[in-house]
């Protein structure tokens, strides 16, 4: 009896410790790779909602107290301001997007990076048609659905996702702008 | 083993219209084609590395502890797809997800280990792996062109219908995702019946 | 107020098996009977909870601080498994009648991906354990809720008049989706 214990430990541990010494190797071989691919990901919507820039935005960074703005430089000069915002209203929980503003204090363009809205009605909000309303607004403006009295025309059968990108973009809003105001 | 067992694995003892194993994975993922193929590939692997594994170390493990060593070799196995998943095939990684750890849940994978890979030779194992994997990814791909052109109008990310016709929202909806399996598996059962009389 | 909705939401809204689809094999395999959902519903509730507790205790004092979070999906679906067994043990020896109850689901929750996928949601969530808890709780009387409900309309099912393609599994599924279609009548309710 006391033999057969240990001889069942000897044997989960043997398969226990070649699976995690096979388990760490691997992690060793992704680790950059993936570190690499969320940092792509990121960059490509950085890259969506900002002019065309010739630098890194993710290391020429301006981190303030409540949020990390990401400026876009070409030639030196700075071309664009973005910043990623979140609302926790969205249909189905939290909405983020990323807003890229240029120096005169104008939205470029946004992007809706993250949320779980219904397909086919609520993540409309993704579709180009949607996002290029807010396109050179001013920063200052606030932004709201039709509905709510703004001028942000909501798609049929969603009003609640709509809502929740102008919340997360107003956030983003003033992020910027107190950036844009300090860095002049 | 014969080569119509294999084929066997696929159609005649297809694991979710006739087993009725792996559903979780089954319903959530398939609501574009490419996301049923890259969730079948993925288990596909899982299953014939656990099955080759589980057959050669069969003669090592008492039967007691079989189960928590099986899930512990089927588990690795599935951190390692995770892994490179994540790294190299990021955009297909952030719509599967969560559900890429929910492979060592599949009922097939653990099923196969238990009933066939320890019963069975190494080359066995793996046909048999193989086999059942290709069922699965099948009976995926399946499902998941039935919810995308009916629910989204579109293959593969292409149109199909033009935005002439409204797609029907509800097949990309979960409770779409039941109803299209009841209506594709009566048609298995009906398909079965005519073949075998 | 907080915590109400996070127990709405996880129990009613975003249903473990009709939204997420996580433990769908149990929902088809065992609700044939309703004595037989009740007992799986209580072994799930149980086990659930216990293992989610552990699974989050174990993350947050080892995994992450060693930085081993690429060994989670062994280390919990280990833990989810001894746990079976040491539950299955332990109301053995104490109490047989809890054991004549829930003995036979209990092995089966090992590969009931509603307890793993909820101790690997609570981890991605990052919920603190109190809101954890509230969650593992409201996930596991939403699994609950449909298994009994669903037990309930297969029960009917039985005696209805189903073309013979349909009948069994397919007809099934239907009810399901339907159920399932049902339960989205819930979603706004924590707006």
């Amino acid at each position: 009896m006391k033999n057969n214990i240990l001889r069942y430990s000897l044997v989960l541990g043997l398969i226990t410790i070649i699976s995690a010494s096979i388990l760490a190797y691997s992690y060793d071989l992704t680790k950059d790779r993936i570190k690499e691919a969320i940092r792509q990901d990121f960059l490509a919507g950085l890259k969506s909602v900002l002019p065309d820039f010739d630098n890194q935005p993710d290391s020429d960074a301006i981190i303030t107290d409540n949020a990390t703005v990401y400026l876009a430089k070409n030639g030196g000069a700075v071309v664009g301001y973005a910043v990623e915002a979140v609302s926790m209203k969205g249909y189905g929980g939290e909405i983020s997007v990323i807003v890229g503003a240029k120096p005169d204090a104008t939205i470029y363009r946004i992007t809706v990076v993250r949320h779980t809205e219904t397909p086919g009605l609520g993540d409309k909000i993704k579709a180009a048609a949607f996002t290029s309303l807010f396109s050179g607004g001013s920063l200052t403006g606030k932004y709201a659905v039709k509905r709510d009295g703004g001028d942000i025309d909501s798609f049929s059968g969603a009003t609640i996702s709509p809502r929740a990108v102008c919340e997360a973009v107003n956030n983003a809003n003033k992020l910027l702008y107190e950036v844009i105001c300090e860095t002049k | 083993m014969k080569l119509s067992s294999f084929t066997d694995c696929i159609i005649k003892n297809n694991a979710i219209f006739k087993q009725m194993l792996g559903l979780c994975p089954t319903l959530a993922v398939t609501t574009t084609l490419i996301n049923g193929l890259g969730m079948g590939f993925a288990t596909t692997f899982v299953l014939v590395c656990s099955n080759t594994v589980v057959s050669s170390v069969k003669r090592f493990i008492p039967a007691k502890v079989r189960i928590p060593a099986y899930i512990v070799i089927i588990a690795s196995f599935v951190t390692v797809v995770d892994l490179f998943m994540n790294a190299y095939t990021h955009e297909l990684h952030k719509v599967l997800g969560l559900f890429i750890p929910l492979i060592v849940v599949n009922c097939i994978v653990l099923g196969r280990a238990e009933s066939f890979a320890s019963k069975n030779g190494v080359l066995d194992s793996l046909l048999d792996g193989l086999g059942n994997g290709l069922g699965f990814t099948l009976a995926l791909c399946v499902l998941a062109s039935v919810r995308e052109v009916l629910g989204s109008g579109s293959l593969l990310g292409f149109s199909i219908t033009g935005g002439v016709v409204p797609p029907v929202i509800l097949f990309v909806l979960p409770p779409g995702a039941f109803i299209a399996l009841g209506f594709l598996m009566a048609g298995y059962n009906w398909l079965r019946r005519r073949t075998e009389v | 107020m907080e915590y109400v909705l996070l127990f709405v939401s996880a129990a009613l809204v975003n249903n473990l098996v009709l939204n997420r689809f996580w433990g769908i094999c149990p929902f088809i395999g065992v609700s044939k009977s309703f004595d037989a959902a009740y007992g799986m519903s209580a072994a799930v509730l149980f086990v659930m909870c216990v293992s989610s507790v552990v699974t989050w205790l174990i993350n947050g004092l080892l995994l992450v601080p060693y930085g081993l979070g690429y060994l989670q999906t062994v280390v919990f679906i280990l833990v989810i498994a001894s746990l079976v067994q040491f539950v299955e043990m332990v109301t053995e020896k104490t109490s047989p009648e809890l054991y004549a109850a829930l003995g036979i689901f209990l092995p089966l929750i090992t590969t009931n991906c509603a307890v793993f996928g909820v101790s690997l949601i609570n981890i991605q969530q990052g919920l603190g354990f109190v809101k954890m808890l509230i969650f593992t709780f409201g996930s596991a009387i939403g699994f609950g809720l449909a298994l009994v409900l669903f037990a309930g309309l297969r029960e009917r099912l039985l005696f209805s008049d189903v073309p013979k393609a349909f009948k069994g599994a397919p007809v099934a599924f239907i009810t399901a989706g339907i159920l399932a279609l049902a339960f989205m009548g819930f979603s706004g309710l924590t707006k």
